[in-house]
This record gives C-alpha cells, sequence and structure tokens, in this order.
C-alpha cells in the first residue's frame, strides 16, 4: 500500500520521530512522508512511533491508498524531495 | 514491494540513524544535500557511479539482507555484495550437487535450459516475421538446431548447437532493428549500438537471476549448462539464458525502434561503443519498468511480474532436483 504520513510532535521528540520515519519512509518535506509500505512494516512503523509519542499532545495521522497510481499528487512552488530510485 | 534503487551519481552512501544516507558528490568534490534511502524499502542496489562506502554500511546492508551489485565505467558487471545466505537447506545442496554430478541429470537439465532459450528466440522472431519482417532463412535454421538438441551427448556439443542458434539468430536482428547495424555480436568492448545495448542488457538479466537465485535455497554456484567455474555465479548464467530472449532482446528492439535511443546517445571511439551516462540511465530505467511489467500467469491464473517469474523459474528448478516434478523451462506464448 502506499501511504503519506504527517505527524505533529513535540519538538523534544521531532528528531526521534524524523529518524523513525526516514527507515520506512520518503521524506518530502517537514513532518511529512510518503511512501510504499506493506501492511506488517506499517503495523511495526506504528508500534515504534507510538513509543515515542506522547499520546496526550502529539498527533500522527496516515492517509492509505492501495496503490501510488491512485493518488494525484500536485506540487506548488518548490519540490523539496522527490522519491525516485534513480540517483 | 521494496525497490531496487539505482545509483548513477558519484557519491557516499553511509549508515546513519539505522536508516542509509546518500550523499552525491560532484566531479570537484562538492557534496550535495543528502538523500535519506528508507532502508525499509530497498531490496538491492546497482551501482554504476563511483561509490564511497565504509565495512560498516556493508555489515549493515547484510543485516538488513540488501545486495548491491557493482558495474564499472564501461558497465561490465564486476560483482556483487551478498549477504549471507539466509535460506540455508543441506539436503537442496546435495541434491543440487549430485544432479550436476549425474552426467545423465545434468545433461537434461542443460538441454531444457538451451531449449527454453531457443524457443523464446524463435518467439522473437516469429513475432516480427508476422510484422512483414522475412526471417525465413533464420527461423528454419534456428528450427534445424533446435531438433539437434536432443541429439547432444554431451554438455559441450549442447554448447555447440546453443552457439549455433544464438548466431541465427543475432543474424537477424539487423532485419528487425531500423537504422541500426549489428553485425556479429561483439563483446569486451562491444562495438556498436546494438551490441552495447546487449550486453548491458545482459548484465543486467544476470544479476536479476542472481537476486531471485538468492531468495530461494538453490546454490548459485553449482550449474548445469554453464560450467561451474570459480569465482562466479554460473546458475545465474544458466536461468538467464531462458529470459534474455524475452526481457533484453525484446527492449533492446523496442528501445531503438521506437527510437528512445538514437545515435547521438552512444559515443563511438575507436573499435569500442559504450552508452553516453544519460543514454544509461534510459535504458536502466525502462529495464526497471520491464521487470516489474505483469504477465497473466496460465497455471498460476493471477498476474505475476517478470521479476517473479524469474522468481518462479527458479522454485520450479528446485522442484526438479528435489524430485518433485519435472522442470519445464518457461516458454513465452505471445
Amino acid at each position: 500500500m502506499y501511504i503519506v504520513l504527517v505527524y505533529d510532535v513535540g519538538e523534544k521528540r521531532v528528531g526521534k520521530m524524523l529518524k523513525l520515519c526516514r527507515q520506512y519512509l520518503n521524506w518530502i518535506q517537514n513532518s511529512v512522508f510518503e511512501g510504499e509500505i506493506s501492511e506488517v512494516k506499517l503495523k511495526e512503523l506504528k508500534a515504534k512511533a507510538s513509543l515515542i509519542m506522547d499520546q496526550d499532545t502529539d498527533s500522527l495521522i496516515i492517509f492509505k491508498s492501495r496503490e501510488q497510481r491512485w493518488l494525484d499528487k500536485e506540487v506548488i512552488g518548490l519540490t523539496k524531495n522527490d522519491t525516485d530510485h534513480f540517483l | 514491494m521494496s525497490k531496487t534503487y539505482y545509483l548513477f551519481n558519484p557519491g557516499r552512501l553511509s549508515r546513519k540513524d539505522n536508516t542509509l544516507k546518500f550523499t552525491p558528490i560532484d566531479a570537484d568534490g562538492n557534496e550535495s544535500p543528502p538523500k535519506y534511502i528508507p532502508v525499509e524499502d530497498v531490496s538491492q542496489f546497482y551501482v554504476f557511479g563511483n561509490l564511497d562506502a565504509n565495512s560498516a554500511l556493508f555489515t549493515f546492508l547484510g543485516k538488513q539482507n540488501v545486495a548491491v551489485h557493482f558495474f564499472d565505467y564501461y558497465e561490465h558487471y564486476t560483482g556483487s555484495f551478498m549477504p549471507k545466505d539466509y535460506l540455508l537447506a543441506g539436503k537442496m545442496q546435495v541434491e543440487q550437487t549430485r544432479a550436476y554430478l549425474r552426467k545423465s541429470a545434468r545433461l537434461e537439465l542443460a538441454r531444457t535450459f538451451v531449449e527454453g532459450g531457443a524457443n523464446n528466440m524463435l518467439r522473437n522472431l516469429r513475432y516480427y516475421h508476422n510484422r512483414q519482417r522475412d526471417l525465413d532463412l533464420p527461423l528454419t535454421a534456428i528450427e534445424n538446431h533446435i531438433s539437434q538438441i536432443p541429439l547432444a551427448t554431451d554438455v559441450a556439443a549442447l554448447m555447440g548447437t546453443e552457439g549455433n542458434i544464438r548466431q541465427n539468430y543475432y543474424a537477424a536482428f539487423d532485419n528487425i532493428i531500423n537504422g541500426f547495424e549489428m553485425g556479429n555480436r561483439t563483446k569486451q568492448p562491444p562495438s556498436n549500438e546494438v551490441n552495447a545495448l546487449i550486453s548491458l542488457g545482459n548484465m543486467l538479466c544476470y544479476t536479476a537471476c542472481l537476486d531471485q537465485i538468492y531468495h530461494t535455497q538453490l546454490n548459485p554456484t553449482i550449474s548445469f549448462l554453464h560450467e561451474p567455474g570459480t569465482r562466479r555465479y554460473s546458475l545465474a548464467l544458466d536461468i538467464a539464458e531462458v529470459f534474455k530472449p524475452i526481457l533484453v532482446d525484446r527492449l533492446v528492439f523496442s528501445v531503438l525502434n521506437k527510437k528512445q535511443l538514437q545515435a547521438k546517445d552512444f559515443d563511438i571511439n575507436l573499435n569500442r561503443c559504450i552508452l553516453k551516462p544519460h543514454a544509461r540511465q534510459a535504458f536502466v530505467k525502462a529495464w526497471d519498468e520491464k521487470l516489474r511489467e505483469t504477465i497473466q500467469h496460465r497455471s498460476l491464473g493471477r498476474s505475476v511480474s517478470y521479476k517473479h517469474l524469474i522468481k518462479l523459474e527458479c522454485y520450479k528448478l528446485a522442484k526438479h532436483i528435489l524430485r518433485i516434478e519435472p522442470y519445464k523451462p518457461f516458454k513465452a506464448w505471445w
């Protein structure tokens, strides 16, 4: 499945969250990630994320799509990072 | 589905925060902003540019089961970093060796590889024959050689037949590809555009096969058609034999006939021809798309990608070796 993940966590935990998400997804903007991920890996990611988060103040939102092609993406202004696998 | 990452730019790949960081470096040694690669989404790396790395990275890649394939400046395959085997099976190993040692068993397998490859070559030629290219001559010649396959008494003779088939097959290329002359098949170095593309494509096909073998319990060093040598994964050559016509040759025909690559995309000097960097990238991109293309599998009744098809071939071979089901090479039917 293809997901877009955004988080809003306290300043202290931002770094940890960033590092965690980088292992699974492509960074596209501050606190926004996207990428192909399997059911199991997403579960793993969610479990790890909830250990970092403070459930009372932080939030994490995941938008799911079955495949990348069912998702239209439009960027206005600067593309901070593209998710190409040809580097 | 984890992805294959292709590194064309020179740069430094390192382990950072338990994931991968790629820092491209330009010709003057200036670093561009780093790019983080989600390690959980990587199945393997193909490295075409210069890569800086340290052992900490390879330890990490080994743990994550990520292989790295290296190619030199002239697109020759130089070698692979393979993580340690994770699917170990003594029984498979013993049976595979036994199949190699028993002359009749080895010959039988070698035959099927040649047959499979030849059949797929015929498919390609027939496709173009039906599109008003005159390929009568190579078609009958190849059919003749195919009828010789069951008569071969040893692997060397089989290799000879295979060589004859291939010669006739390549001779037909001039008739199929518009605007390019292939002439003889030359490698190390390839002398013209078509040869250069075939060389690069074969290399990619070979590594794709190697990678799929890695995910099965087969041992990549014990082969049947090709002589198992030292320092090479010759089983990948055997399996590539079946897939080269379907994957590589068709891709070469289509990129040249659709003019995705043109004469200006190649560098010809002295007696060697190589692809210019952007052309190489374009071809590898086309290759990646090809591997992800799906077909409706007849006996499985669902669609499978070409990449997965290679793995299925490995499974079939494993079944043959364990004497569960005789191996039939994959034959294209379209």
